[in-house]
């Protein structure tokens, strides 16, 4: 594999010249601020709980709001083992990626591990693909963002035309959100964090409530039904389609060069926010099958989560859902736009996108160009329709990173470099880094075909790009 | 100048300055400051959604230059000045972190500055009073400015405002501050920081305490920031001693 020790000699630069920037003293590296090579220093300033927000953020947003009826459907109350079964593969991904980050802490996340560690190739590979993936999620959770507010209207009484109205909701909030980060005084990532927050209030409130009810302790308790209807083969396979409410968790790594004491927040954060969504999905399946059984479950698809709130609450309970279901959307939309602009930054940074694509505007302070390049994108496919697909195939390339992620870990326990030194190290690694390896890609077996091949053909891409604009850079090892 | 044999720890003051945002310091502001030693913190605040190594990419020259110039203010009044650039998303974390790094005496909290002749020291309950004399000796030492010890706090017993006053006065005599440039005054009052700020128009500098981390300040930020922000003078707050053991 090319690793990026370009035939050039010491050139170490792009088509048109550029060279990546070396920004951080690595030797300079401490808990509260990073220090530039002319000595500039770097403050780090968000805590644990802007990184578990980010992580949950994220998340949170799929596995509750569109995939119960589905998974049920298909597996039946095993469905929650089918959740279970995707925190497992979710942690055995985050602890690499935990270690790895608090080795690196800089922002750009897998892309830059991967880069350090693989080389060049690989890591313009990932960090393109991903800029890319992350456009095609953030499409995807504003479509779903539209849907719920098509949903509370017509709750309310509004009528607007029937279902027409979800591409532009959707649009007018993509809109919205792109501007509140370009021109945003008031801090967006506080905002996500009251968003978050607000939204596992109400989370924790309804699964309490309906806890106690499948137990029975309002009531009588509901009729057991049998937990594999289907055998014990469709809760892997289900596994495989609910894996897409666990990409969120590495987004944690592109803000790693904001983070406070990144040798326990980074670790803490990631695993963290794997642990509080794996339980709320679990409890949400397990809830929601109590409530219904999965045969009726699966009649009601992507709402399957309002109707149950309706049958526990009524009408201000199915309310209350949908503005979850608003918040979680907005939340996993606005988290994918900021690790999008980071994972530009990241890679303009290393010369293997123009540069100008991480310039920032004074007067607002924020990264305008790279902010234009997620959230341009994303209005686009969103008028286009099709965000279904283009959602798998987010997985798909999540998933590339992932496995890539525990192949870089692999890389660097085995032959150590001098500046390896990680905070956290992950115990017994190749149990851990190789079945995470092994999940990973072989979930990209059960996945549609064309989202494979449009995942391969967007790889293949990023690779001819880093060939034909930046095949003399080097990144292994530089620090 | 005072005799240097009186100050017991010279004061070290950290100054921080918005660079980006072209703020410079008072030229009467850095004459007055400028027998301190001097630690220029030169930062520009980012939204969470901007990585300051991005922002460091672009403008770390930029500020380097407009910190080099605050600093070169203090050199023409003669002085070596250490310099600190920061890019950052919370002022506040990164102020008391370099204010603790430098182990500085005080940090100015910059408003405009006319004439300097009236400082008005105010003390709202238990202050470092050998730091707080050492400071403000050095800086009025020698020169004719008047120096007013004000104590204003709560009249609920718990704290003797009185003898704190007295004890501070005491303390700068020693120092080698004229008694004929020193008032002191006592007052009773349940809302000691607003009646600093609305005194303030009075003063040319006010030096005061950090004050406790109370409920108050947990809802409203930290008083003497609020004094800062409401006053009409540039303030300088007295940070406590911490144990460096």
């Amino acid at each position: 594999m090319d690793t990026g020790y370009g035939s050039g000699g010491d050139e170490n630069a792009n088509r048109t010249g550029e060279a990546p920037a070396t920004v951080i003293d690595p030797s300079a590296e401490a808990d509260e601020a990073s220090v530039t090579e002319s000595g500039t220093e770097l403050e780090r300033s968000i805590g644990l709980v802007g990184g578990l927000s980010v992580g949950v953020g994220t998340m949170i947003g799929a596995g509750i709001f569109v995939f119960p009826g589905l998974a049920a459907g298909q597996a039946g109350p095993a469905a929650a083992g089918s959740f279970a079964i995707g925190a497992v593969i979710a942690l055995l991904v985050a602890l690499p990626a935990s270690e790895l980050a608090t080795a690196m802490p800089r922002s750009g996340g897998g892309y830059y591990f991967i880069s350090r560690a693989l080389g060049a190739l690989p890591g313009a590979v990932v960090g393109i693909s991903i800029w890319l993936g992350l456009v095609f999620a953030t499409a995807f959770y504003l479509v779903g963002f539209g849907n719920y507010a098509a949903a509370v209207l017509a709750e309310a009484g509004v009528s607007l035309g029937g279902s027409g109205v979800v591409v532009p909701l959707a649009l007018v909030f993509g809109v919205l959100l792109t501007g509140l980060n370009l021109f945003g005084t008031e801090n967006a990532a506080t905002l996500q964090n009251y968003v978050v927050g607000l939204l596992l209030t109400i989370l924790v409130i309804f699964l309490g409530y309906g806890s106690l009810d499948a137990l029975g302790v309002f009531g009588s308790a509901s009729t057991p039904e049998q937990f594999m209807p289907f055998g014990p083969v469709p809760m892997f396979t289900t596994a495989a389609l609910v894996f897409t409410s666990y990409l969120g968790f590495a987004q944690v790594a592109t803000i790693a060069g904001d983070i406070k004491n990144p040798g326990r927040n980074l670790p803490v954060a990631m695993v963290g926010s794997v642990l509080i969504v794996g339980v709320l999905y679990v409890t949400t399946i397990f809830i929601a099958t109590s409530a219904f059984g999965s045969a009726a479950l699966s009649s009601f698809g992507e709402t399957a989560i309002v109707e149950v709130a309706r049958a526990f609450a009524g009408r201000f309970g199915a309310i209350a859902i949908l503005l979850a279901g608003l918040l979680a959307t907005v939340s996993s939309a606005n988290a994918s736009i900021l690790s999008t602009s980071r994972a530009v930054f990241a890679v303009s940074k290393d010369a293997l996108l123009p540069t100008v694509a991480s310039r920032m505007n004074l007067k607002y302070g924020t990264p305008h160009v790279a902010l234009a390049m997620g959230g341009g994108p994303t209005l686009v496919l969103i008028a286009l329709g099709e965000v279904e697909v283009l959602a798998e195939v987010a997985s798909f390339l999540h998933l590339v990173m992932y496995g890539l992620i525990c192949v870089a870990l692999v890389v660097m326990r085995r032959d150590e470099p001098e500046w390896y030194d990680p905070d956290f190290r992950v115990p017994a690694y190749p149990l851990i880094a190789i079945p995470g390896a092994l999940a990973s890609f072989g979930l990209i077996a059960f996945m549609q075909r064309a989202s494979q091949i449009i995942g391969v053909a967007i790889m293949l891409a990023a690779a001819g790009w880093y060939k034909y604009y930046a095949s003399d850079v080097s990144l292994k090892g530089v620090l | 100048m005072t005799d240097d044999l009186t100050i017991r720890e010279p004061p070290k003051l950290l100054v921080p300055v918005r660079v980006l945002e072209g703020e410079t310091l008072p030229e009467t502001l850095v004459d007055f400051l400028a027998p301190a030693e001097i630690v220029v913190l030169g930062y520009h605040v980012l939204p969470e959604q901007t990585p300051t190594e991005q922002a460091s990419m672009q403008f770390e020259e930029r500020a380097q230059a407009a910190v080099d110039d605050v600093a070169h203010a203090f050199e023409t009044a003669g002085r070596t000045v250490e310099t600190r650039v920061a890019f950052t998303h919370d002022r506040d974390q990164t102020v008391a972190r370099v204010a603790a790094e430098v182990d500085a005496t005080a940090t100015l909290l910059p408003n405009p500055a006319g004439e300097i002749e009236d400082v008005l020291v105010a003390i709202r309950g238990a202050i470092d009073t050998d730091r707080l004399a050492d400071l403000v000796a050095t800086l009025v030492g020698g020169s004719d400015r008047r120096v007013t010890v004000w104590g204003v706090a709560p009249d609920d017993g718990d704290f003797d405002i009185e003898a704190a006053v007295a004890d501070a006065r005491e303390t700068l005599r020693e120092r080698g501050v004229e008694a004929d440039v020193l008032t002191t005054e006592v007052s009773a009052s349940d809302r000691p920081v607003a009646d600093i700020v609305e005194r303030s128009n009075e003063f040319d500098v006010i030096v005061m305490g950090e004050g406790d981390a109370g409920l108050s300040s947990l809802l409203f930020g930290d008083e003497s920031e609020r004094v800062a922000e409401g006053a009409i003078a540039p303030v300088l707050i007295v940070r406590e001693r911490h144990d460096e053991a």
